[in-house]
């Protein structure tokens, strides 16, 4: 009934490949939702997934959505029809790449095709120097005849990168402002990543001209379905922005759920007392890892589809190994499990259609997986074919039948550690200090283990692992990034100097972060520094204080950085500021967390009975928890499960699970 | 057979060893100076168990796939490695292969029964942009070793953890760019450090009787895959010949031959017959026709077995001594890592397209096209009066295969080293890039068309000194089954609007404002086009 709502309604919405999962906070009440997910047509899910929650009420809505539309559009390349200008005698730079291939051994190595072929590449005679001086002037008239051209040719999108436009984005600029007059959509590397190395800015920017024509329609169209309301989208860097900017800027949100999940993991983490944690989400596919240490992590170097991407995001790593990994023989007699998956269809052999074992057959074998609470019951998972196909693989191992079955996890356990390791051990960060947070549909039967293998002393899951992404959304704050490549000795600058180079970008975020609604955002700063003549940078928060000496302390800050990451330090060598970065974040109002009601009720409400399972060879008996029986400070000690609606929760000998005020398990390794 | 190992532990240390190798890379590739390393990962790292068989080496550059075990052999057979030693070499006659890549050697120690014991060594290699010798870049055209730059037989740099600052000296004042040389020594050594620490991690967790067992389970594994390989192609004995271009003193055609004899699951690479070792520097050492064999083979497995000795044991080379393949001391080598091993590769690959014409490609670009400039550094900045040594080599054509055409404008075979990107470069040296593109039509015609070449071209903004080391620039990339050959490269020097051809091997002096264009050998075709 309109006029009549006072309230917002916030909802958190992530599209899933299966599931379109929802959560909604009134000002009370968080509330949870999931509807199928519709591929072809994302909006119809969603769009569904709002009438059920809302059911005729009229409330505003304030939206915060993570897609998959950019990334699939670059996935599957559907993006828009794009054409790239460059500097003239560069035209092929997007093909030539860095001239490495990735398999070494393969005569018949393809690189994926440019996403810009290479008749809509086209170059402009123009020049600048490294400090963005200008050597060869840019003629109006090459401009209005570039133009002429992509009209011609029907393009859609355009990206523009010209050498050393970091430095002085005016030549872009000038051919831009034509281009747009044709209503064509542009994409400037001097916007879209003011940063340099020429290939991976510019491939950075033909991402984002392919991919932003197609996320700009979406979320115009569900704008408009939507009728009231805001609409705001995750960005892969852990904050939301408006939907305007997202569609200008959508190559942000190329990895918009996986990065819900971890402002999510983060959330659960430093609540359950954690400080340092690993975000473990292991689905069906593939597993996502981040570390989170002090806060989330990032990085700007990540690749999609073949694709360097350079913006900045929260560095998730992930490999090919989840529920549905197919094990096998490998033709040396060794044990592989994944990265094939049997995905949905046909799935993992307990579900009925597959023939291939999967994790999850494994699992269910080794008695980790109640058959007859998955999905809350919705499905009965089948063990016979299960025990058949465990026995064939067993036969061609040689080994037994239960050796095989935990072989399968422990193998996939193996590929989940290395990613662990390489986001950890291979970046200064001991993983046992860390805690592993576990969601996700699979992640809750492997963390355990997983966190033996590295020596991480408490896992924690959450309740409803499965829907932490959408969580994540409703959390996140407005974030918007900006970077500027300034290549100055760190000898001879001057405070004001430096503090004159930021203050564009501190400008720009300002506006940015009125436009969405903002008027006082906090700005974080950050430098990027090297030892003059390295080639990669390390980058440091960086806070103007009066009283103490720029080169000093920037200086020490950097020489122990760099010791604390590769072991040594060089304090005699000149420091060159590369890149300056600039975070402005609009702090959003986060929905409460709801504690569990202090209560005397024991454990033994939660027990639906005991169960056979299998850990070392050995059978074991455990008993089977539903997850909602439980009440704070319950403990129990493993071998035991956990049962709910969209995980399962392994906690094997040696492990105790105690069940924290915001119910979460804490599960900590006493063997 | 009966079994003899767990399949999940295998591919559990299969995932362990990788992964320390892996990492002493990164821990090289981010700590290192020069471009030439970082940006471009021209770097090795590996693992070797205590008889000097490799354990792991991760996938970093094939150049070093049978090298890094001969510097490792030649060492431990000559030096008692303690706790805390790292060995530093890159004499070509002694474990080395040609004087830029200099090799770090470390053991690794760990406790049994409360004493220390030698377990494993680990190892790396790394491209240094320079190492003396008579012009910047130490790759340039020369007569015997000793022009090629600083010769450092096997020497203990550290020794029980102490830094040995005389031999350091030493080694510095006899290059040209001696702080990067140190930076990237430093990052040398401290990747070796990592990939120890890894080992006793692994150690720790799962035993090192356990651990050794399955080093020796893994290669194993990689044999027995390599072999069932071998065991598909045809028995017989396979002839090819193919030339370098010159030595770069006039010797022209330089021979490169090699009958290849399959039989069951043995493999022998014999080079006999190829020319005596040239005046000019593109002699190779051994360890290089080793490796020429080893990366075709393991082009030919199909899965992805993990490298190690076991990838090498079933193939036996012969490279007779005083051939321009197997060169004496005190030969000038500079260029048989980078030119002449790509020859090897090519009459390899040619032998055995007679053995199995399914699965072997028309020949590739067949050279680095290495380019090396020196100078001194006059712009303002913090570079300012600095002298500068440039090193890059640049891809070309893939040829063309039964499968489909070659890939344009790619390293291939032995080398897979990044370009520095333009903007990086206009910043650390004195140059101005004014073209990067595909050599359009350089790829032989055919069924399935060779790939193209790349231009590429570089403006000097103060005099310096150029050094090419080139080949294909007079025999072309050869075609297979009918097709087209790949068009020959070309050096070229741009100044005051004059063009000047150089040869394959040149050093010259340019002024300010002259451009160096190299135009890349586009891939061989395959196959008569319809």
């Amino acid at each position: 009934m309109p006029g009549r709502e006072t309230k917002t309604l916030r909802i958190g919405v992530d599209t899933g490949g299966t599931f379109t999962d929802f959560i909604s906070f009134d000002g009370n009440r968080v509330r949870v939702h999931k509807v199928p997910s519709t591929p072809d047509a994302p909006e119809r899910a969603i769009l569904r997934g709002l009438d059920e929650i809302l059911d005729g009420r009229g409330v505003a809505l304030d939206i915060t959505h993570g897609s998959t539309v950019a990334t699939n559009a670059l996935l599957t390349r559907q993006g828009a029809k794009t054409a790239l200008v460059t500097t003239a005698g560069f035209e092929d730079l997007i093909e030539i790449g860095r001239q490495n291939r990735k398999e070494l051994y393969n005569l018949a190595y393809r690189r994926p095709p440019a996403l810009v072929p290479r008749d809509l590449r086209l170059g402009v005679a123009e020049r600048l120097d490294e400090k963005g001086g200008e050597l060869l002037r840019l003629k109006a008239s090459d401009i209005k005849a570039l133009n002429q051209k992509l009209r011609k040719a029907g393009v859609e999108s355009v990206a523009i990168c010209l050498l050393h436009s970091y430095a002085n984005p005016s030549h872009e600029e000038r051919v831009a402002e034509v281009i747009r007059k044709s209503g064509i959509h542009v994409s400037m590397s001097s916007q879209v990543l003011p940063e340099f190395r020429e290939y991976e800015r510019m491939s950075t920017t033909c991402v984002n001209a392919y991919v932003s024509p197609m996320m700009n329609r979406y979320l115009k169209d569900l704008e408009l379905r939507l009728d009231s309301g805001r609409l705001r989208v995750m960005q892969s860097n852990g904050g939301v922005i408006s939907s305007t900017m997202a569609g200008e800027e959508a190559i942000r949100t190329i990895l918009s759920g996986p990065a819900g999940g971890v402002v999510g993991a983060y959330e659960v983490a430093s609540r359950a007392g954690f400080e340092n944690a690993i975000a473990f989400d292991m689905g069906g596919t593939s597993t996502d890892v981040s570390l989170l240490h002090g806060g989330v992590g990032f990085t700007a170097e990540t690749e999609v589809a073949g694709c360097p991407i350079r913006v900045p995001l929260i560095d998730i790593h992930t490999v090919g190994a989840g529920g549905g990994s197919i094990a096998r023989v490998d033709p040396g007699g060794a044990l592989a499990v994944g990265p094939q998956s049997a995905g949905a269809d046909p799935g993992p052999i307990c579900y009925g259609k597959g023939d291939q074992v999967t994790v999850t057959d494994a699992n269910l074998f080794l008695g980790r997986l109640d058959p007859e609470q998955f999905l809350g019951g919705r499905m009965t998972l089948d063990m016979e074919p299960v025990k058949a196909g465990i026995a064939r693989l067993a036969k061609s191992l040689r080994i037994d039948d239960r050796q095989a079955a935990e072989g399968v996890v422990r193998v996939a356990n193996q590929h989940m550690a290395r990613a662990i390791r390489l986001i950890s051990v291979e970046r200064g960060h001991d993983p046992r200090k860390f805690a592993l947070i576990s969601f996700g549909g699979a992640g809750a039967m492997h963390a355990c283990s997983l966190a033996e293998i590295l020596g991480i002393p408490h896992v924690v899951v959450p309740g409803d692992p499965g829907i932490l992404s959408a969580r994540g959304m409703l959390t996140a704050d407005v974030v918007k990034d900006y970077a500027r490549t300034v290549l100055l000795p760190l000898e001879g600058l001057s405070k004001r100097a430096l503090a004159s180079h930021f203050s564009p970008l501190l400008q720009k975020g300002r506006e940015d972060l009125k436009y969405e609604g903002f008027a006082k955002p906090a700005f974080s700063l950050f430098i990027d520094m090297r030892y003059l003549g390295q080639s990669y940078e390390l980058t440091l928060p960086y806070q103007p204080e009066t009283g103490v000496d720029l080169r000093e302390s920037l200086r020490a800050a950097f020489d122990e950085s760099h010791d604390a990451r590769f072991g040594t330090s060089s304090p005699e060598s000149p420091v060159e500021i590369v890149t300056l970065r600039v975070r402005g974040v609009g702090e959003v109002e986060r929905p409460p967390a709801r504690r569990l009601p202090k209560t005397r009720r024991d454990v033994s409400r939660a027990l639906m009975g005991s169960r056979k399972m299998v850990f070392g060879g050995k059978q074991v008996e455990g008993s089977a928890y539903a997850r909602d029986g439980f009440s704070r400070g319950n403990r129990f000690k493993g071998p035991a499960l956990v049962c709910e609606f969209s995980a399962t929760t392994v906690v094997p000998p040696g492990w105790e699970c105690r069940v924290d005020e915001w119910g979460n398990l804490v599960l900590k390794n006493s063997g | 057979m009966a079994k003899t190992f767990d399949p999940v532990l295998l591919e559990v240390f299969r995932n362990l060893l990788f992964a320390a190798s892996e990492e002493m890379g990164v821990a090289l590739c981010r700590s290192s100076f020069s471009p030439n390393i970082k940006e471009r990962k021209d770097y090795s790292c590996a693992i070797f168990d205590t008889g000097g068989q490799m354990a792991a080496q991760a996938a970093h550059l094939p150049a070093h796939l049978g090298s890094m075990p001969m510097s490792v052999e030649y060492v431990i057979e000559r030096m008692a490695l303690e706790p805390g030693d790292v060995v530093v070499l890159n004499d070509p006659f002694r474990g080395g292969n040609h004087l830029p890549d200099i090799t770090m050697i470390s053991p690794v120690y760990g406790r049994e029964r409360g004493r220390q014991k030698l377990i494993y060594y680990v190892a790396n290699r790394a491209h240094h942009a320079d190492v003396g010798g008579i012009a910047p870049g130490s790759m340039s055209i020369t007569t015997e070793i000793f022009q090629d730059g600083v010769v450092i037989p096997p020497v203990k740099l550290v020794r029980g953890g102490e830094m040995q600052e005389d031999v350091f000296a030493l080694i510095l004042a006899n290059v040209r760019t001696a702080e990067e040389r140190r930076g990237d020594i430093a990052a040398q050594i401290a990747a070796n450090r990592v990939g120890e620490r890894r080992i006793l991690e692994i150690i720790e967790r799962h035993g090192l009787a356990e651990t050794l067992r399955y080093t020796v389970e893994l290669q194993k594994y990689s044999e027995r895959l390599t072999k069932a390989v071998i065991r598909d192609i045809p028995d017989g004995r396979y002839l090819f010949e193919d030339f370098m271009d010159d030595d770069g003193f006039g010797s022209g055609f330089v021979p490169i031959r090699v009958e290849i004899t399959i039989r069951g699951s043995k493999m022998c690479v014999d080079y006999t017959g190829s020319a005596p070792q040239t005046q000019g520097s593109v002699n190779a050492v051994e360890s290089i026709a080793r490796t020429a064999a080893y990366y075709a083979l393991r082009c030919l497995v199909p899965y992805d077995i993990p490298n190690n000795s076991g990838c090498m044991d079933p193939i036996e080379v012969i490279a007779p001594s005083g051939t321009v393949v197997n060169a004496e001391f005190p030969a000038a080598v500079a260029g048989g890592n980078v030119e002449t091993s790509q020859r090897m590769v090519d009459v390899i690959l040619g032998a055995l397209a007679r053995a199995c014409p399914g699965k072997i490609p028309a020949a590739s670009c067949g050279t680095m096209n290495n380019l090396t400039v020196g100078g001194m550094d006059h712009r303002a900045g913090p570079r300012q009066g600095r002298p500068y040594a440039y090193y890059e080599t640049t891809g070309g054509g893939m040829g063309g295969g039964p499968w489909g055409d070659g890939e344009d404008a790619i390293h291939t075979h032995l080398t897979n080293t990044l370009n520095t990107p333009i903007e990086a470069l206009e910043h650390a040296y004195p140059f101005r890039v004014s073209r990067y593109t595909v050599r359009r039509g350089s790829g032989g015609a055919g069924k399935h068309r060779g790939g193209d070449g790349i231009i590429r071209e570089i403006e000097l903004l103060g005099d310096a000194t150029v050094s090419f080391m080139t080949e294909r620039r007079e025999k072309a990339p050869w075609p297979l089954n009918g097709g087209e050959a790949g068009m020959k490269g070309k050096n070229l020097l741009i100044s005051g609007g004059e063009e000047r051809q150089f040869s394959g091997k040149a050093r010259l002096s340019a002024k300010r404002g002259d451009r160096i264009r190299l135009e890349t050998p586009g891939g061989g075709g395959w196959g008569r086009k319809d």
